[in-house]
């Protein structure tokens, strides 16, 4: 009786719980990285060596922040980490202390760390207070769906961590990766292609992305439009509305397991059925934390999404 | 120092169930409401223990019922009401401790134990309330109401019980222990009001008796004024045949009688 | 004669559940995920080495408030729980039914949702509690209102104008969850599982007294509650003022727990459970039920709150999971084995 206004199954993992799959090319560029920025920080790694003692135990919150982190290869500080952070898988192996937005003050404190990097929205704010009062900076890292937003991510974790040298040179080749990535993107021939994320399609009701979203924002990189507008967020959509938007391609996050809506079952749906993306049996799935996770490797999911978009 | 109710209306949503009723009771007798199903004789009782709005006045002992509080009302007064439920697990001992304390013999914790010695159900105080039977728990309710105003008579005014059916589920030895019971108080000085189905059993102990049909009176008086073919017939919209008994003459009916 | 002096035997059960109450409070200030033991607290004591900073924040910032906002919490649940199925005559009532719970619900929904972009609408950490506080009130009240007549209430048009309003807020929250974003939805989420992780100094400041205040009116009804026990008409023949005490207790209830949900989301279960477990173990009198019952709940929510910090460290449950998982099967075997005096 007492609850009645709590829905139950609210989507728990959202944008930032992806899967552990996708290894192959996002492993590659991830060592790729941490081995130019080791390069350029010869000199500073020896230094730090010597201070030991006086690196500042990280706690990481939030998935991109957790691999810039690791794009910077500073993991060596970190001690603990949030659900969120699934990527890379070493960083699995860290203590978890949770959602990043439902922290227990006494559990972060219990791994003992001197500074916090935190995605936007980490808390709750009472929390945050009294790790304030416990002598832990916390530094928190703005979200966006820009390649902007990335570059301005990296940089903010570097100087939160002292390795500005590391962090300028990762951040020059992300933003040159972006710049790359996206303009092979928009090179394609012909219209943009309509696209349509889903959330979630759980009982044939299809959650899907509307504007001010991660997905819109790698949807628009890679060159494609997405097929929905007019609403904010991720919304439960009619099935009339999405097959008037009629989208070229279906993207979703590949969550692995038995929580994946098979292809047929997806465009057996009233919704789907009539759309282009139906015809042509275009279903893409791939790894939600790289997908929509607007860090380090972006730039990858620009290019593996516009290949998948246009063949290219 | 009487009850004197006068010109009693009650309305049950749009439906006049009393038109202007008048019931007087002294103190040291025992009246008997008495009607047919739907007369409105347990409507009256509720009007006058104020459980119902009606319009008109009710004084009690000379007060006006309105103007006292609620533990004022208790103190001179104690109700039993037709049906009774009990919502927790509550001891025999329990319920009637609960009469007990809202009377002026609070601090008498013996009279616990005295008053189910009354309705007999000496022994009972420590069992389940919901454990007895239907006549039982009537039982223990009328020893709850009887702790309540224990003595008949108290600082010079008398108390009051109004006890709607009170034998409504007892057998018959239990019936005449329970109006002898009725019969005692109002011989001690207090005062009884009760609404009653059984006319025979209501003409053995009551002093007065008050007859309602359709939400009006019929009839006041004696048991023996009241009982008569006529009155009762009117009454039950039956041909009623009363008798005497042989000895002290208190009118009787029996089914067998009713014809046509 | 043993179980017509349960009165007696309920009232010394007073210190025995204070005593429980004090030592898992104890205990509680003694566990936590960094490993602060109550030896190191009493260090600086016993002439030690004196506590260091984070040591400092451990048990004065972290443990000691919500040490005491699961005891003013568990207390509130449950001494309410204990008045309402007084008042209602029904030992499976909860707050629920009076609409607390759905109005702090929609408090708190309103301003996680609309917080800071609609007008009038506040944001920051302390307006969830207030919404929710006002929530409950406003509810409750409304509710109240609605099913009073002159001067009259109907409890029974109060459970049933309950029904209505609770699906009523249900459809509103439901729009408000419509139109929440991810971040809000999560939030949403983890409010309604309830915990007492927020727990602060100033929360605890606005919320203690009135608690305090509402846990003693509740006390102070147990002789009133055991006559409704037999109705409303015989309550008020054995000299209760019945609408009054019917006020009261609802002001007790809306107060009690309208502050406990605000201070810590939803907390479902110990409001039943606690006053119906000591009614089979001491017995239905409500002049020692309702104080053992907020003793009780206190402690059952401090040694809750116990197991949802440490079970998962460095994370930690919602304490309204912890609740659920000890609260449903206690309440299935309530319902299995006393279904015959329910009906009354």
């Amino acid at each position: 009786m007492s609850k009645q206004w709590f829905l139950g199954n609210l989507p728990f993992s959202l944008s930032r719980a992806g899967s552990r799959s996708a290894l192959g090319i996002s492993t590659l560029s991830t060592v790729m990285m941490s081995g130019l920025g080791a390069a350029f920080a010869w000199t500073i790694l020896s230094e730090s060596e010597a201070f030991a003692s006086a690196e500042p135990r990280v706690l990481s919150l939030g998935g991109a922040v957790t691999e810039i982190v690791y794009a910077l290869d500073e993991e060596d500080r970190l001690v603990a980490r949030d659900t969120t952070s699934s990527w890379p898988p070493e960083a699995t192996e860290l203590p978890d202390v949770g959602y990043l937005r439902a922290l227990s003050p006494e559990g972060v404190l219990s791994v003992g760390p001197d500074l916090i990097l935190a995605e936007e929205g980490a808390g709750p704010p009472e929390v945050v207070d009294i790790l304030r009062a416990a002598d832990v900076a916390f530094v928190s890292v703005p979200d966006g769906y820009t390649p902007e937003s990335v570059i301005a991510k990296i940089e903010l974790v570097g100087a939160a961590l002292g390795v500005e040298a590391k962090s300028e040179a990762l951040a020059a080749e992300t933003r040159a990766a972006l710049a790359d990535a996206t303009a092979q993107a928009l090179a394609h021939d012909g219209q943009a292609k309509r696209v349509l994320f889903v959330m979630s399609a759980q009982g044939g009701r299809i959650m899907a992305a509307g504007s001010g979203t991660a997905a819109e924002g790698i949807i628009t990189l890679a060159g494609g439009e997405n097929a929905l507008s007019g609403f904010e967020g991720y919304k439960p959509v009619s099935d009339e509305a999405i097959a008037a938007a009629a989208p070229d391609v279906v993207l979703m996050m590949d969550r692995g397991g038995d929580h994946s809506v098979t292809d047929a079952a997806l465009f057996a749906s009233p919704a789907l059925r009539t759309t282009p993306a139906a015809r042509q049996g275009r279903v893409l799935r791939m790894d939600g934390l790289k997908l929509l996770g607007f860090g380090p490797r972006t730039a990858e999911a620009v290019t593996e999404l516009s290949a998948a978009l246009y063949g290219n | 120092m009487s009850l004197e109710a006068r010109d009693i209306h009650v309305w049950l949503g749009s439906r006049e169930v009393l038109h202007g009723v008048d019931l007087s009771a002294a103190a040291g007798t025992l009246t008997c409401i008495v009607g047919p199903n739907g007369s409105g004789k347990t409507t009256l009782l509720r009007a006058v223990t104020g459980d119902v709005g009606y319009s008109g006045s009710v004084t009690l002992n000379g007060s006006d019922t309105r103007r006292l509080r609620p533990w004022q009302l208790a103190a001179i007064r104690a109700v039993l009401p037709q049906a009774a439920t009990l919502a927790f697990p509550f001891t025999v001992a329990e319920v009637v401790r609960i009469g007990l304390q809202a009377g002026q013999e609070g601090d008498h914790a013996e009279i616990v134990g005295a008053a189910l010695g009354r309705v007999g159900l000496a022994g009972y105080a420590a069992r389940a309330f919901h454990e007895l039977s239907g006549g039982e728990q009537q039982r223990v309710q009328l020893a709850r109401v009887l702790a309540q105003v224990w003595e008949p008579v108290a600082e010079g005014a008398p108390r009051w019980l109004f006890l709607d059916e009170p034998v409504s589920s007892l057998d018959v030895g239990h019936q005449i222990e329970v109006l002898q019971l009725a019969r005692d108080f109002a011989d001690a000085g207090g005062g009884v009001v009760a609404v009653m189905h059984d006319l025979n059993l209501s003409a053995m102990f009551c002093d007065r008796m008050t007859c309602l049909a359709k939400g009006a009176i019929v009839a006041t008086g004696t048991p023996a004024e009241v009982m008569s073919d006529t009155t009762l017939s009117r009454a039950y919209g039956c041909t009623v045949r009363v008798n005497r008994t042989p000895g002290n003459g208190v009118p009787f009916m029996l089914p067998q009688a009713i014809g046509g | 004669m043993l179980r017509a002096d349960r009165l007696g035997r309920a009232r010394a059960m007073h210190a025995v559940f204070a005593l429980l109450l004090v030592v898992v409070a104890v205990a509680s200030l003694g566990v936590g995920a960094t490993g602060l033991g109550l030896g190191d607290m009493l260090r600086p004591i016993a002439g030690g080495a004196p506590l260091s900073d984070i040591e400092r924040v451990v048990l004065f910032d972290i443990r000691l408030p919500r040490l005491l906002t699961g005891i003013i919490v568990g207390a509130a649940l449950a001494a309410s729980g204990a008045v309402l199925q007084g008042l209602f005559r029904n030992p499976l009532a909860d707050p629920g039914i009076i609409g607390v719970s759905a109005g702090a619900g929609l408090g708190a929904i309103v301003v996680i949702v609309l917080g800071g972009t609609v007008a009038f609408v506040p944001a920051g950490p302390f307006a969830v509690p207030m919404a929710a506080f006002l929530g409950a009130w406003g509810t409750t009240f409304g509710l109240y209102r609605v099913a009073t007549r002159g001067v009259r209430t109907s409890v029974a048009t109060m459970l049933l104008a309950g029904i209505a309003v609770a699906a009523l807020v249900g459809a509103i929250s439901g729009l408000l969850i419509f139109v929440a974003n991810d971040q809000q939805l999560r939030d949403l989420t983890f409010w309604g599982l309830g915990s007492l992780a927020g727990a602060s100094w100033i929360k605890l400041g606005a919320t203690v007294p009135v608690i305090l205040a509402a846990t003693t009116l509740a006390c102070t009804l147990g002789r009133a509650l055991n006559a409704l026990a037999l109705g409303e008409a015989t309550a008020a023949h054995v000299g209760f003022a019945v609408e009054r005490v019917k006020t009261l207790a609802i002001l007790s209830v809306a107060l009690g727990t309208g502050a406990a949900v605000a201070i810590s989301g939803g907390i479902g279960f110990v409001g039943i459970v606690v006053p119906h477990l000591l009614r089979l173990a001491t017995g239905p009198d409500h002049r020692a039920l309702i104080l053992n019952s907020a003793l009780c709940g206190a402690a059952l929510l401090v040694a809750a709150d116990v197991v949802a910090r440490v079970i998962v460290a460095p994370t930690e449950l919602p304490i309204g999971i912890v609740t659920a998982v000890i609260g449903a099967p206690v309440f299935l075997w309530i319902l299995l084995r006393q279904h015959r005096w329910v009906e009354g």
